[in-house]
This record gives structure tokens, sequence and C-alpha cells, in this order.
């Protein structure tokens, strides 16, 4: 409670800042004024409306009584074709989970007026999501974050997104379709014991509907500023008892976002369609099948460097990126102690940007069986196989990946064992995963994790794990060359690998506790420290001619070496609270504190910058949703980020990323039954910030947006 | 500003969203049921526990003359305030319904109806309760199997309910037939 009251001061207190140098700024320039004062009504209306609409619907009889009073004339038929919205088995999983996890529902999805992951992910405590421009986010967990979200696991329904090019996600490419999505659970901490090399600083589990839960026909589109087009279509059908499946299309269209030097590369365009089919054999078996296919055209600027002059170019491009996949999981309980999943799944992706090209198949294959041999033991053991051939495509001589052919292939095999010491009350989690990659060999990620739950209201746990970042292919295999200086001879930086680059490990120990203060409110700490070995760094260059070039000129060879060690600590501290039916106020804190050093006492590549510059050290996010009569909804957030400490050690103030308050709101109305209608605005208290740096020119700010969207779902009637 | 621009565009699809958004008495009569106002799972669920009564019939002498007939729920409780809102003023042939939390199997005296909630130590012992009069009903996947009654599933988001008639039948429960026929599934055999 007082963390709430805290924040509310912290935030009005922000504000008082801001209208005294607003009226500052505006003495010094009057056409600031307008939109300064913009965001302070609608932060003014926003505080006005909480009091107001408490008056208005405690007088009101609010929904959930009548609906219960509605519900006692039904018969048994009416009643069994009602439908209804599952509070998810989730709270009771998550409450038993030692480990640091965070669910985003359906509902928190739709209500967060999100229309990407990315930007969904912003409301999660820990994680760090900047939008770099109108396409590309950087996402990290408790720090390191970056463009490719680097050491965080992604996987969509079991299928590892992560890229063996880059070491990371292409976001711009995983697109699902919103209202498909079931969940996405987002674990802080490293999750090698089960999910392997890479989930060093979390996993990111998106996971979507099964079709059986997404029938008839839904069709939704939607525009604004920046995303200039949205149009989505789904339906879903059954074949007798056992079999569903739905079908839909997608596709949208984002305009640039606010460039100071006006180049606006960034707008981009993709379209999407795909399919899932489940089967299932009342409650023994189920298998289901997916597949998507994409394909976009991504606005880029890149700096490249020549050997020739123009030494150094910046080239506006559209990036060619499409793919597709299929994925096959089927499901078996053997018996009460016994069950198996089996999936495979096939993966292709192809882009061609102005610097390099990629064309990727994936084919993976895992086996997971979990049983009970002793009373108190759940053993759970697993195989994989991952096959990823890829072939690098030159578009630039200073950029080259060698061997041009490779496959990334991984094996590996896991056992963790969960043992009941006090059933019900305390348990002990083993486990370790056993992983071949072609680089490093056989890497080991053990973890112990106890949960210790002493009331139904409150829940202790506690986890050391060993993870570990597995050489990919930037890092052993990339020549890449850049522009240092002109005059007055050509000077280039090469990266030079010496394949010997090892692993980048983690060992983590966490913290945490859960607690049910009342029935509506709740509370949820992390605390972490994570201890690094061997984070990549540039090591010392050393310096030599380069004849290559036009004029010949100098080159400095720059070793990639596993330079680094520190740790990180920080916490989490997630209130929820839910005083009325139709009021439910989140929060989340989020701190993070990273100290890194060289071994070797020098940093030449200023690398620890670019780490510690790379996340914010505090986030703060305040999150309201309001039901309102009428079928209205209202749902503004609140979201402070501190600023990113110098990312680029350029010096000069225009490359910092200052701290930001800004606010997001959500309005929506049903319509009817079947229709929703809803306006959704970002980053309302300013025409434009900046999030982080990462292409050429001055820092792209992120826009102020508005969005408004219409959906119709086909609903049968109760 | 030319009226072509994006910006222009989203100001207009916004003000349109809006002005549609703000037409007064658009939804009809199935207000309550629209999809921000839909009944949780556990409202439903309770609704189902008052009208259950109805359509039992309890050996003779379980069922005191003008004595409460005792809705329990053991375990970890899902309902909240829906089951007590769901039985407040349903009588069943002169009996008021309350509602009654228990922890295990062990406090069951006098339960007419029990809700086991999803645990797996409770699901485990329901045969305990087997020769009772007490009408068992759970969401835990396997209930029928390990000896429980009334099973709720959840199909597309609806409340459905599956039987166990031999089980009800060890108890010397009655059940009407106007339930079995709602019943997605009837087992006869143990």
């Amino acid at each position: 409670m007082s963390l709430y009251f805290g924040l509310i001061y912290a935030y009005i207190y922000n504000q008082l800042k801001k209208v005294k140098a607003g009226s500052n700024g505006a003495a010094e320039n009057g056409g600031e004024q307008s939109a300064r004062g913009a965001p302070l009504a609608a932060f003014l209306v926003w505080l006005l409306l909480i009091p107001v609409c408490a008056l208005e619907c405690a007088a009101a009889p609010g929904p959930d009584p009548a609906t219960g009073e509605r519900l006692r004339q039904l018969s048994l038929e009416e009643l069994g074709n009602l439908e209804v919205t599952t509070a998810s088995k989730e709270p009771e999983e998550v409450w038993k989970t030692p480990a640091a996890i965070y669910v985003l529902t359906k509902e928190d999805i739709r209500r967060s007026g999100a229309t990407s992951i990315p930007e969904a992910l912003r409301l999660v405590p820990g994680v760090d999501v900047s939008r770099i421009d109108a396409s590309t986010w950087a996402v990290g967990v408790r720090g390191f974050g970056s463009r490719f979200s680097q050491s965080v696991l992604v996987l969509i329904d079991g299928r590892n997104v992560y890229t063996p090019l880059f070491a990371g996600v292409n976001w711009t490419v995983q697109n699902v379709m919103l209202e498909d999505v079931a969940r996405i659970e987002v674990i802080r901490g490293p999750g090698g014991t089960i999910w392997g090399t890479n989930a060093v600083n979390g996993v990111i589990n998106i996971i979507t509907e099964k079709s059986g839960d997404t029938q008839g026909a839904l069709i939704s589109g939607g525009g604004g500023n920046l995303e200039q087009g949205n149009a989505a279509v789904r339906y879903g059908g059954t074949f007798g008892r056992n079999f569903s499946y739905r079908v839909y299309g997608m596709a949208f269209r984002y305009g640039p976002e606010l460039h100071p030097d006006g180049n606006n590369f960034d707008d981009w365009e993709l379209g999407q369609g795909g399919f899932r089919l489940d089967w299932s054999n009342q409650k023994r078996d189920s298998i289901s099948v997916q597949g998507d296919l994409y394909k976009g055209s991504v606005g880029e600027s890149q700096s490249v460097a020549y050997y020739s002059p123009p030494a150094m170019r910046a080239i506006n491009a559209d990036e060619d990126a499409s793919g597709g996949n299929i994925l096959f999981k089927w499901q078996r309980k053997v018996n009460k102690a016994s069950d198996f999943l089996l999936q495979a799944y096939y993966d292709r992706t192809w882009r061609l940007t102005s610097q390099l090209g990629e064309k990727r198949n994936t084919f993976d294959l895992d086996f997971t069986h979990h049983l009970r041999i002793f009373p108190r033991q759940e053993l759970t053991w697993g195989l994989g196989a991952r096959w990823s051939p890829s072939e690098f495509i030159q578009t630039v001589p200073t950029i080259v990946f060698r061997p041009f052919h490779q496959a990334d292939n991984i094996y590996s095999a896991f056992l963790q064992d969960e043992i009941a010491i006090l059933r019900n009350q305390l348990s002990l989690t083993l486990g370790t995963k056993f992983e071949h990659n072609i680089y490093t060999g056989w890497e080991t990620l053990p973890g112990a994790r106890i949960l210790w739950t002493p009331t139904t209201r409150q829940s202790v746990w506690a986890a050391v794990t060993r993870a570990v970042r597995s050489p990919s292919r930037v890092d052993e295999d990339l020549e890449l060359t850049d522009l240092y200086a002109t005059t007055p001879v050509p000077q280039y930086l090469q990266l030079a690998h010496n394949g010997e680059f090892a692993s980048e490990k983690l060992l983590g120990y966490e913290f945490g506790y859960r607690k049910l203060v009342t029935a509506r409110i709740y509370f949820d700490l992390a605390l972490f420290r994570n201890n690094y070995n061997d984070l990549a760094s540039y090591g010392e260059p050393v310096i030599g001619p380069e004849t290559s070039s036009n004029p010949p000129g100098l080159v400095a060879m720059i070793p990639w070496i596993n330079g680094l060690v520190g740790t990180t600590e920080g916490f989490e501290i997630a209130p929820d609270w839910k005083p009325t039916p139709w009021l439910e106020m989140r929060g989340a804190w989020s701190y993070l504190n990273m100290n890194l050093r060289s071994k070797t006492g020098s940093d030449p590549g200023s690398t620890i910058a670019v780490y510690e510059g790379s996340s914010p050290r505090h986030k703060v996010v305040f999150q309201t949703r309001i039901s309102l009569p009428k079928g209205f909804e209202f749902d503004p957030a609140y979201r402070y980020v501190s600023a990113l400490p110098t990312q680029f050690p350029t010096g000069l103030p225009a490359d910092y990323v200052r701290a930001y308050s800004t606010m997001d709101f959500r309005l929506a109305r049903q319509m009817t039954r079947s229709l929703e209608l809803s306006i959704s605005g970002q980053n309302l208290f300013q025409p434009g910030h900046a999030e982080f740096s990462g292409d050429p020119g001055p820092l792209v700010l992120i826009r102020r947006t508005v969005y408004a969207s219409v959906t119709w779902r086909q609903r049968e009637s109760p | 500003m030319a009226p072509t621009t994006p910006q222009f565009r989203a100001c207009m699809a916004i003000a349109t969203v809006f002005a549609a958004m703000m037409l007064p008495n658009w939804r009809g009569r199935d207000d309550l049921f629209a999809d921000n106002r839909r009944p949780t799972e556990y409202q439903v669920k309770a609704a189902y526990l008052a009208n259950f009564a109805k359509f039992v019939e309890w050996p003779a002498g379980s069922i005191t003359d003008d004595s409460p007939i005792p809705v329990c729920v053991a375990g970890q409780d899902p309902f909240g305030p829906a089951l007590d809102a769901a039985l407040s003023g349903e009588r069943v042939g002169g009996h008021p319904l309350v509602a009654r939390r228990i922890d295990g199997l062990r406090d069951v005296d006098g339960c007419r109806i029990l809700f086991v909630s999803s645990n797996e130590a409770l699901i485990d012992s329901v045969g305990s309760v087997e020769r009772l009069p007490i009408l068992t009903v759970s969401d835990a996947p396997d209930f029928l199997k390990h000896g429980g009654m009334i099973e709720f599933v959840l199909a597309s988001n609806r409340v459905r309910f599956e039987i166990n008639l031999a089980a009800a039948r060890t108890a010397g429960l009655n059940i009407s037939s106007e339930l079995l026929r709602v019943a997605t599934t009837v087992r006869k055999t143990p």
C-alpha cells in the first residue's frame, strides 16, 4: 500500500518538476508550451477520474453481484452454454514456481493496448524494453539489453527463435496475432537447466491458444499515426468431437519514428498467415500441428565501411525478410505417474539487408518425459537435437562470415528431480542439462532450487543456477571492418577472431518471496545477484598496414576476447491490488546495479561502458485498469525509466539516452457482445523521446502515438 | 497539412472510432454477458452447485427437518464470495443451502454436497468418503476415476460436467434423469 502512495508521490513530484521545467522552457521557446501542457492535462484527468469513478461505481451495482443474480435464473442447460472468463490455472502454478516468473495473461495483453510482443513486455518487472526505431527493439532481462536481446531465450509455442547468426532474437520478424496469445511467461534469471544454453538472463515463453479456444470468426482492423494500418482475420472450426482448427492472416504497416535529421528510413510492413490443428483423444493423447509464413520489408539505415572512397557510406535500404515454420507436438499421458511430450519443428528464415544476407533452415527434435518413480519425487528428463545449416550472403566487402556455409548443430540431454521434502510445504529441485555445440563442445548447466510454502498465502524460494551463452557466428566467424579515420591515410578497425572464443558464463543466486496480504492485495519480491565470467570484449589492437584499401592505409586488428568479469545485482517488486471487481492497480519497480571489470585491467574498446549503458538502473511501471459502466474500459499506465549511462562513449550530450517518464492509456468499449472499439495512446507526455541508440545519425525519438481499432468476434448466443 | 498525410488519416480514424464509441444505448439487453461482464468460471460453477441440490435425492434420514444443507469446499477455496452469493436464499425442499469451508476430508461430517479443490492429496483420498451420503464434485482431471461423482470440464470456455453414476449409487444417492441428460457423459460402471 505504502509503496503505491510512494509511487504516486514520485509521479506527482516528477510532474511538478516537469511543469516547472516546462514554464522555464516556455519562456525560451513558446512553441513547446502546448506540447508540455497536454500531458499535464491528461494526468490531471486521470487523477480526477479515479475518485469520481469510485463514487459513481460504488453507487451503481457492480457487475459481479448483478451477474451472479442473473445466473440464478438460468437452467442447467443455459449454464452449460454460457461462455465464462476462466481465471487461468496460472496463479496456483506461479505460486509454486521456485523462479522469478511473471505471466502476462490474455487479458493483460488486451488491456495493455499493445500491438506487438515487445510493447506488451513493457509491463513485466525486470524486463527493459527500449524501442530503437519503428521496427526494432532492445529487450533485456536484468540488464544487457541489445537489439538482438543477447542472452535471452525466446520461445513461441516451444519453438526456439534465437538466431545463431547474431546470438539473439530478431524481434522484427517474431510476430504473432496477439488475439491468439494465451499467455506470455517471462522467467527472469538463468534457465539453462531446462532450456539450455543462451537462457542466461531470462526466458520469454509465448504460448498461443489451442484452436478449440479460438472458434468462430474474428476480424480486427486499426490504424494510427505510427502503426498506420493493421488488419487481421481469423477463423476457427471443428470436425467432430476431437478435431479443431484455425487459420489466420494478418498484415500491418508502420510509419517512421521521429528523426531529428529528417532521415525517415524506418517505415516497414509485414504480412503473415498461418494455421493450427489440434486433435485430442479424450484425455490421453493430444496432437497439434501449426505453422506460419511471413514476408516483410523493413526500412533500415546502416553505415558501412568501404575500401575505396568514400570509405564510409550511409545506406538506406529496405531489408527483405521472409520465413516460415511448421511445428508438431504430441503429448501423451501414459498413466497417472507418467507423461511425455514429443516435439519437432522446421523453421526457415531469409533476410537480406544492405550489410548482409542469411538463409537458414533449422530442424529440431525434442523429447521430454515426466514421471513419478517414488512417491515424493517428480522426475523429468529429456533429449534434444537441432540441425541448423545456414548460408551467408555477402553484400559488402567489409562484412564477411567465414565459412559461408555452416551448420550450427546442438545435442542435449537433461535430468531434473523435484523432491518433496515435506509434502505441500517444502520441495527441492535439482537438475542439470548437458548440451553440445559446435564451438565449445559440451556445456554443463546445473541448477538447484528450493521452495517453501509455509501457508497457502505465502511462498519463499531460492535458487543457484549456472548458465552459459555459447558462442555464435558473430563471435567466431565474423570479419567486420569499420572505418576509424580517413586522414592522413584511411585507418580501419577490424574485428579479429582467434577461434578460441569461450562461452560467457553466469552463476546466478536468487531469492524470492510472494505473499497474498489480503484476498485483494498480492505482493511479489525477487532479489538476485549474478556473477558473470568470460563476457565478450575487445582486446588490445595490433596495428598493421591495410593493403586492400584504396589508397593503402592502416588497420588495427582488434581481438574479440572473453575479457570481462563482473556482477549484477538488483530486485523487482511487483504488487497488485484489486480493491473492487472493476478496479485493479499494479505496479512494478525494477532495480539493477551492474559492476563489470576487465580481467587485464584495460578495456580498449570501452565494452564495459556499452554493457553498463545498455540497461536502466530503475524502471517503474504503474498500471490502473478500470471497468466502467456501459461496457467502457479505461486503462492508463505510467512508466518511468532512468537514464542509460553513456551507452556509446562519444561524450556528446546528444548521444545520451536520458531518463523519461511517460504515460500510455487505452479506452475501449464493448459495443455489443461481438464488437469492441478501442483507442490507445503511448508515450503521451512528450512528442518524442529517445530510448536506445543503435541507428546511424542522431538518436531516433520514439513518438507519441495514438491508435484506434475495431474488433469483431463471432459469438454464439448464451 | 495536405489531407492525405498519414497523420491526417490517423486523426480521422481515431475521431471516427471515438464518435462511434460514444453512441448511446448501442448495447442491447445482453449487456450483462458482454465480454468484460462475462461471468467467471467459478461463478458458473457455484451456480451449478446450487442447482445440483435440486436434482439429487439423499438417502432417507440423512437430511433432518428444517436443518440447512451444507455445501462444503475442501482445500483451497476457488469460489470466494461467489459461492455464498449463489447459495444465499436458495432452498431445496424447504432446506436453505449454506456454504462451509473445511480443511480436509476428515471434517466432512454433515456435508451433503462437497466440492473438492484441485489438490492431489485430497483427490487421492476421496475414496474415504465414498460410502457417506455426500455428492462429491470437483474440477480436478480424473476425479471420476478416483471415485468422485461429478467432474466439471471446460470446453470452449463453457463449463460442462460428467457424472459417475456408479459412485453415486455406492453412496446411496439418487441422481435425477434431468441432471443425467444435461451431463456430457455418464459413467455407469465403476
